[in-house]
Formats: C-alpha cells, structure tokens, sequence
C-alpha cells in the first residue's frame, strides 16, 4: 500500500509542473521589468565528492555573493552524488515543483529533463555573453548533441577524464613497468596480484575493479580495448571485452569485494595498498596525494585494439521554472570562465573547460592533468538516451553482477545489456 | 427518549477523513488507474491507456518472481526469528533483576533507530575488506579470509535478513512483554501448587494468554516487513546480481526508474497478496468492536 502511495504521489508531481509552467511564464514577463540592481536570490544544488570540495564550492559561493554587485546572493544547497541518483532526487523535486533554480549536471540526465520541459534553454543568454568564445567550440556542441536541438540547454563546466591510477612501489615489487599496450595493462595486473608475507593468501590485488553503481565508466575502457563498442555491445569484439572483465573477478585479480565496489570502496582499497591500480578521474587526485604522497602516479587507458575512456562530465542547468534566469546565467557564466571557474578546477583538480584557465601552470605542471590530456583525444560518453539513467543505476550492476557470478555467460549478459540501453 | 439528531459529530470526523481521502484514497485510485497505463515519465508523450498489458509483462517477468520468492523468503525468516527472539527477551525483562528499566529502555535502541541508519551501520559491519565482523571472525580464528557479505550472491540475502531481525526484535519483546504483564499472577500460583513444571506453564498459560497480542503483532510485522526498503536498499540496493532484490526493493527500483504504469501494476499485486494477511486482521478488528 505505501508502494501504491509513493508511485501514485510521484505521478501526481506531474500536474503540478504544468502549474509552475504557468507561473513560471509570468514571472518572466514580470523578470523583464526587473531592475538589475534588486536583490535576487538563485537556489543552486550541487554536489561534492567530499567535504573539502564542499567547503570549496560554499567558498566559491561566498566569494560570489559578496563581488558580484548585481545584488545576487546565491544559496547552495548540497545533495549527495549517490551513485547518480542525485538525479533521481532532482528529477522528482523539480517535477513536484520543489526543485532548485539551477543546478550542476549530467549530460546523461538531459532527456529525461528535456522530455519534460524541466530546463531553460541557455541560447539567447549565450548569444550576449563576452565569455562564449573562451570555451571551445565543441564543448558546445556536445550540449547541443545531449539535448537533442540546436540550442544549448547544458553550460559547460569541466570535465573529467578517467585514467588509470598505479603506486610505484608495487610496480617495483612486481617488476612492472607502466603499460602502453591494453595487452600489457592486462598483464600488469596479473603480475601486481600478489602474496606479498608468503602465507598463500593474496594481499595485492592487481586492479580495483568497480562493480557497483558507476563501474560501467572503467568497464567501458575493457570493451573498447577488445575493439567493441556501445553502439555495438552484442559483437564478437564486445563481448571478448566482458569476458577479459570476468576472467578478472573469476581469477582472483581483483578483491572479492569488487562486484558490489562502488567509488568509496575503490578509493579505500587503492589508498589501503591492497589494490595496485584503479580508474577515476581528478576528482580524487587532491585526496590520493594527501594520502599517499609520491607513491601514487596515473597513465592513461592504454591502446588495445580499440582504445576509449570515460569522460565524466559535469555541466550546469537552469530550470525552466527559476524566476530569474539572468541572474541565474551570470552565477552559471562565473562557474564556468570566472574566478569560480579556476576555484573549483585547481581545488578539485578537474579539466576546465575555460581557455583562459587551462593556460594557467597548475594545469601545465600537474601529473594528474596531463593523464587527463593525453586522455582527451578518445574520452566520450555513454549514448545519452531516456533509458541511460536506469541502465547505469539499476540494469548495468545487476546484469554484470550475474555475469561476474557466472550466472550469464558474457554473450548473454552483453546481448541483456544491448536490449536494456536500446530498448 | 429519542436522540435529536445532529450534524457535530460529522464535522469533528470531517477532517481526519478528508486528510485520508486525499493521502490515502485518491493516491490509491490514481495507482490503479496508472496500472493500465503506458506510464513512463521518462516518455511522457508515449502515456496512454494499454489495459492488462503491464500486469501481463508483470506474470511474465522472471525478476517478478524470484523477487516474490524472496519476499516470502524475507518474511518467513525476518518475522519468524524477530518472534522467536522477542519472545525469549520480553521473558527475561518480565523478570526481576537490578537496572530491569534501564535494559529495557536500552534494549529498544534498535526499534527506535532509522532504517537508513540501520542499513549503513550493517552494510560497514558486513564490509568485506575493513568491517567489523570479519575483524572479529579473524581474532577467533574462524575465518582464514575475510568473507565479502554483502558482495557474494550466496551471503547478501542472509545478511540483510540479519539486518531486519534485529531491527524488529524489540518491537516483538516490548508487546508480548506487555501482554506478560497482564496475565494475573493468580494462574501461576495455582499452577505451582498443582506441581506444573515451566514448560507446562508456558505452553498452558503464557502462551494462550497472550495468542492475541502473538497474533497482532505478528499480522504487523508480516505487512511493514513485506513492505519495507530502507534496509535493503542501504545495504546492497537489492544486489549484487539482483540477489537482495525483494518485491518493495524492485518496485522502488522501477519507481525510481519512472516507469510508473509498470511499477504501479507489480505494487496492485503486492497489494493484493498482502491483503490476503491483512484481511483477517481487519476483520478481528471489526469484530471486537461489534
């Protein structure tokens, strides 16, 4: 009955968002006649893979609030990333018309939001805006591709390329060197596998694999690495992609763990030693070096017969029912080629997406950076569909889950994976 | 003497039921209506009447029912072992022994904590590479390697069945504790003077004296036990490999997805099935205060 309730409620939302439309329509009208100089209050949800970026971003805001001087006090509002289903909550807040009036983003999420006239398109902001041309072209047209129009309805913000990160010092134990070949990568693992007291148990495992909410962004670069593709999950190149994963777990290669692992808990066994390698992004790099100083470094994915990694995006949004878009835009505009804009990327060790930015020597000089870089030229995303959010949350770690179980063979766990992102 | 009828009582009931009308009744029709319906939110435009469609895709849905399967699985095990505890704590706190309130105060932490809590306390007990429990296992010297519980399709389920159990212990001892209290002295005294053993006197007079509050409590738990999610879902999230998925956990997770004519037509049935263990409930009810 509470299940009935719950879903029932949901759909009821659905209503209400019609309503907001309505009033968001004459708050526009009445937007225009705003002088600039009153006092506007912007509602931002973001979220923070730990405390110190969160303190960062309440300190990007700080800063924001108090040098604007277009009387824009922007409130941020922090909500767990949570395996994606920060998504979900901002999904069902702003379909209940609870949600925020701007918000950081995945492309991944934007047909669901398109689908139901949830975002502002950004064009005519754009249009007028100084700072346009200190982003790349392209990032703007991947916004466009995501929302399936000519317009922009995603601003761009950084990006994160996943790399692989190694320690040194177990490459040393091991006599490995950093791999260039998808080949020797997988070899590298096998041989950092290892027994390090004799006790005939293993205490390194050689990769960290993530087999939880997540895992699918690193497991992408074992399928391209046997020159299969998402497009394409069912070919023979594909599913030889999932077998190697498999034969990972089956073989010991990676902790027991690693089928529920999600981003905590790779982190954890990484920074513990009792993992060589695993796969993310800058986000955690600050942290790493925290924890481990110089014996922790990064290479790129290496070339297999495909070669391919996960660029984790992360964009902003204004939705269509904030009040005052144009406040909105300049607190958008400022996170991405402003001061908040060099803030959040130096303090995260994320990509910026500002020219001006990336010409600075923190991103010249950093180690982490430059996996990112060499990264660049193959990074892409999962094919940005209205199944995607369910596929990545739900459908992905369950079906991989029986394959790593044997439960599925790699064909049928690949042709499962294939109906559900096509369905 | 004839009572003048009047309109007051109305007015006082009006608005509890209008409150019930609008959270519960028209909730409730609004699910059954979106049960024949294409109703995706992530396809808006696609909604429309499909009749019997979803609950057919429901019959023929192999996740449908291993997830029923479990849930009975759930109950059965969550509810059994939460009786059988509760009963053997609420006989020891009906004895008399020094600091009795304090423990039994203590005793009902578990019952008052949150079930997101619950399951992110266990989820870091059962962790398979720094929890507790291996930790302890290990100084006993019972395992060789740490066993991942919550990662492991043949240890997740039981797990989370632990979980549960001890969430509900206390509930189970805090009402059969109070039906102790209420079972005059008077039966045992005649029961010690007519030589019956302990075993006697629970099966003669503890237990019969207290069926109905067993059988309550047990009708309750069986229906919030059936229904609940926090746990599950804080612990695994109904895996790994869908082996913690009940039929709450996977209506949540097509909930979530926003599939909502599918998810709305698997919680009808649940509904249903669960109405076969809340009928005779309601009808006792019914019963007494005829």
């Amino acid at each position: 009955m509470a299940a009935i309730m719950i879903i029932s409620l949901t759909a009821c939302s659905t209503g209400a968002t019609s309503a907001n439309k309505d009033t968001t329509e004459t708050s526009e009208q009445e937007e225009n006649d705003t002088n600039e100089s009153e006092n506007v209050t912007i509602n931002f949800r973001y979220w923070a893979d730990n405390t110190d970026y969160s303190i960062l971003m309440q300190n990007i805001i700080k800063k924001f609030n108090e040098e604007n001087n277009k009387g824009i006090t922007v409130v941020g509002e922090e909500t767990p990333w949570d395996g994606g289903a920060y998504s979900e909550t901002l999904f069902n807040a702003a379909m209940g018309g609870g949600g925020p009036d701007c918000a950081t983003w995945k492309l991944t999420s934007t047909p669901l939001f398109m689908n139901n006239n949830l975002l502002a398109d950004l064009t005519p902001y754009l249009d007028e805006w100084d700072g346009y041309s200190d982003i790349d072209d392209n990032m703007y047209n991947v916004m466009k591709e995501a929302s399936g129009t000519d317009d922009v309805y995603v601003m761009p913000w950084n990006v994160q390329v996943l790399y692989v990160y190694y320690r040194p010092s177990i490459f040393e134990a091991a006599g490995v060197e950093v791999p260039t070949t998808y080949e020797e990568f997988l070899e590298a693992i096998k041989k950092c596998t290892m027994d390090t007291d004799g006790d005939g148990k293993t205490d390194v495992y050689g990769f960290g694999m993530r087999g939880g909410k997540g895992g699918q962004e690193p497991w992408g670069s074992f399928i391209y690495g046997e020159g299969g593709s998402f497009e394409d999950l069912t070919s023979a190149q594909s599913v030889q992609g999932m077998q190697d994963f498999i034969d990972l777990y089956n073989n010991g290669y990676v902790p027991p763990t690693a089928i529920s692992d999600g981003y905590d808990e790779i982190i954890a066994n990484f920074q513990s030693g009792l993992t060589a390698m695993t796969i993310h992004h800058t986000g955690s790099s600050a942290n790493m070096v925290e924890a481990l100083g110089d014996d922790v470094s990064a290479f790129p994915f290496p070339d297999g017969k495909g070669q391919w990694t996960s660029m984790g995006d992360t964009e902003t949004v204004i939705f269509e029912s904030c009040e005052n878009k144009e406040a909105a835009f300049e607190w958008l505009a400022y996170l991405a080629t402003g001061e908040g804009q060099k803030m959040w990327c130096e303090g995260t060790g994320n990509v910026p997406v500002s020219k001006t930015v990336q010409a600075g020597d923190y991103f010249q000089n950093d180690p982490f950076m430059k996996a990112s870089i060499a990264g660049q030229p193959y990074a892409g995303i999962l094919p940005i569909l209205d199944t995607t959010t369910e596929w990545v949350s739900s459908i992905w770690p369950n079906i991989v889950g029986l394959a790593l179980t044997n439960n599925l063979t790699a064909k049928e766990c690949m042709q499962k994976l294939q109906e559900e992102l096509y369905k | 003497m004839v009572k003048k009828k009047t309109i007051w009582p109305y007015l006082l009931v009006a608005p509890a039921l209008l409150i019930i009308l609008c959270v519960v009744f028209i909730p409730v029709v609004n699910a059954i209506l979106m049960s024949f319906q294409s109703y995706d939110l992530r396809r808006p435009n696609d909604i429309r009447f499909i009749g019997l469609q979803n609950y057919i895709a429901v019959f023929r849905d192999s996740l449908f029912w291993k997830a029923l399967g479990r849930t009975i699985l759930w109950v059965v095990f969550g509810v059994g072992f939460q009786f059988l505890f509760g009963f053997i704590m609420a006989l020891l706190l009906n004895k008399k022994f020094v600091a009795r309130g304090a423990i039994r105060a203590v005793s009902l932490i578990p019952w008052v904590t949150p079930g997101v809590l619950i399951g992110l306390m266990w989820r870091w007990i059962y962790d398979g590479n720094n929890g507790v429990l291996n930790d302890i296992l290990s100084k006993l010297h019972l395992i060789d390697s740490n066993i991942p519980f919550l990662a492991q399709t043949s240890t997740a389920f039981p797990s989370v069945i632990v979980a549960i159990i001890w969430q509900g212990i206390p509930f189970f001892a805090l009402m059969i504790l109070a039906g102790l209290q209420g079972i005059p002295t008077e039966l045992y005294e005649a029961a010690d003077i007519d030589g019956a053993c302990s075993s006697q006197k629970l099966f003669h007079i503890t237990i019969p004296s207290i069926k109905n509050t067993i059988y309550v409590t047990a009708l309750l738990r069986i229906i919030w036990v059936a229904n609940s999610v926090d746990v599950i879902f804080n612990m695994t999230e109904g895996g790994p490999a869908y082996s913690t998925q009940t039929l709450s956990v996977y209506i949540f997770n097509k909930g979530n997805a926003l599939d909502l004519g599918y998810a709305s037509s698997m919680a009808i049935v649940m509904a249903l099935l669960l109405s076969l263990v809340a009928i005779p409930y309601l009808a006792s009810t019914f019963k007494k205060e005829a």
